[in-house]
């Protein structure tokens, strides 16, 4: 049995977290860091807060975790995902940051699933997103568009 | 499912800062009607709806390998529109023995096998058949009916070229002239080749209407092609391992005189 070498990440606010390499190494960057050699000190996350950090260390480690089933996995992720969407916003940028793939996949589904059949309305108001349209713009577009609205 | 706001909450639009792959990837496992309402919702939606990178995606896996089969120079200025025109203005493949296009809202494949493919019996014989072009027609010749007693007519796709895990339903696409007669109700049936004889999907067919008097929704239906539709049956097609599908209209019981019907093809769509 190989000894687990455990890395040291650092996020944006100065904390830092001890994880095993075998599970670390989920990120694409971090492996990518390992395998050239440069990780004898703390790795720097300046991009990735302590809060983030916390939640992708959550995922990696139950995705680690042996003895778990696939249904077991789905509702782990179903409650991981269900959070307001400034945490996925952080999420995804974590994870595109970080480069683990799956992570972004999942998370990108979560967010298709919430505005997947709904109208434009409905997407700005659960989103916040402010309609920079004039009416006229928007009343071209959705004539464009019209096969999809009704 | 609530949300948790923090008492601090500021509403942000996170889109604006999210990377364009990030939306891209995110619109991508929507679908084509979601996509195009997305245009509607801000600027940066409208940007990435619009990508190629997001209707590439919603193109089936096959559609160069189907276009190539196209005499058709296909020049669009974006998918988009490339996916919007094939739904729109179905393209002819193999010298004009098929048409196809796509259904607009979610990018499935349809197929409208010409009426020169068809199986019809006495088809040859010119006093019972004529095969003649026609204005509306998406293919180069059309059949029609001027008398028969046997109608028999089917149409036959290879179950390979139609997108997975999808529901069909087959039509058989055809006007009615003036002069129609003897044909109130047929049968029609459809099958799977290697799964299922001629025989016994005959005992199951239904019955179609094809004029007369009755329930309106049973009778032909008006397409957008200034055609008419009778449907055939439906069948589910999984992974497409499963062979042809024939679909068959018949009236091969009351042997009295028909006639006066035009047939251009048999369509296989989603819906």
């Amino acid at each position: 049995m190989s000894s687990t070498k455990l890395l040291t990440l650092k996020t944006s606010d100065g904390e830092e977290f001890k994880l095993d390499e075998a599970v670390a190494v989920k990120s694409q960057a971090i492996k990518n860091m390992v395998e050239d050699d440069c990780v004898s000190n703390a790795i720097p996350l300046p991009n990735v807060d302590s809060k983030t950090m916390t939640k992708v260390i959550e995922y990696w480690k139950k995705h680690s975790e042996e003895g778990v089933s696939k249904d077991q996995l789905n509702d782990f992720d179903k409650g991981f995902l269900e959070v307001h969407h400034s945490v996925l916003y952080d999420l995804l940028l974590a994870a595109n940051y970080l480069n683990d793939k799956e992570l972004v996949d999942v998370i990108c589904q979560e967010v298709a699933d919430r505005i997947k059949g709904k109208t434009p309305e409905e997407i700005r108001k659960e989103f916040d997103i402010k309609n920079d349209f004039t009416p006229e713009e928007e009343e071209k577009i959705r004539q464009e568009n019209a096969w999809a609205f009704d | 499912m609530e949300f948790f706001w923090s008492s601090s909450h500021v509403p942000v639009d996170y889109f604006r800062f999210l990377p364009e792959g990030c939306i891209s990837e995110i619109f991508s496992l929507t679908s084509p009607k979601d996509a195009a309402r997305f245009s509607a919702v801000s600027r940066t939606f409208m940007s990435a709806a619009e990508s190629n990178v997001v209707w590439e995606k919603f193109f089936p896996s096959d559609y160069n390998d189907i276009i190539s089969r196209s005499d058709s120079l296909m020049v669009s200025p974006s998918k988009k529109q490339l996916y919007l025109s094939l739904c729109d203005s179905p393209i002819l493949l193999d010298g004009g023995k098929l048409s196809f296009s796509l259904d607009k809202k979610t990018g499935k494949k349809c197929f409208m096998v010409a009426a020169t493919e068809l199986g019809i019996t006495w088809g040859d014989t010119p006093e019972y058949w004529e095969w003649l072009s026609h204005p509306d027609s998406r293919f180069s010749k059309v059949a029609k009916l001027n008398s028969v007693c046997w109608l028999d007519v089917r149409g036959k796709i290879e179950t390979r070229m139609l997108s997975e895990r999808t529901k069909y339903f087959a039509y058989l696409v055809l006007k009615l002239e003036d002069r129609f007669h003897g044909l109130g109700n047929a049968n029609a049936v459809v099958r799977f080749v290697d799964s299922e004889s001629d025989n016994d999907a005959e005992q199951r067919a239904s019955v179609v209407r094809l004029s007369g008097q009755g329930p309106r929704a049973t009778l032909p239906l008006s397409r957008d092609d200034g055609w008419m539709e009778v449907e055939l049956g439906n069948f589910f097609n999984d992974i497409g391992e499963d062979g042809a599908v024939d679909a068959r209209l018949m009236e091969i019981r009351d042997l009295g005189w028909k006639g006066g019907l035009i047939v251009q093809g048999v369509e296989f769509r989603p819906e």
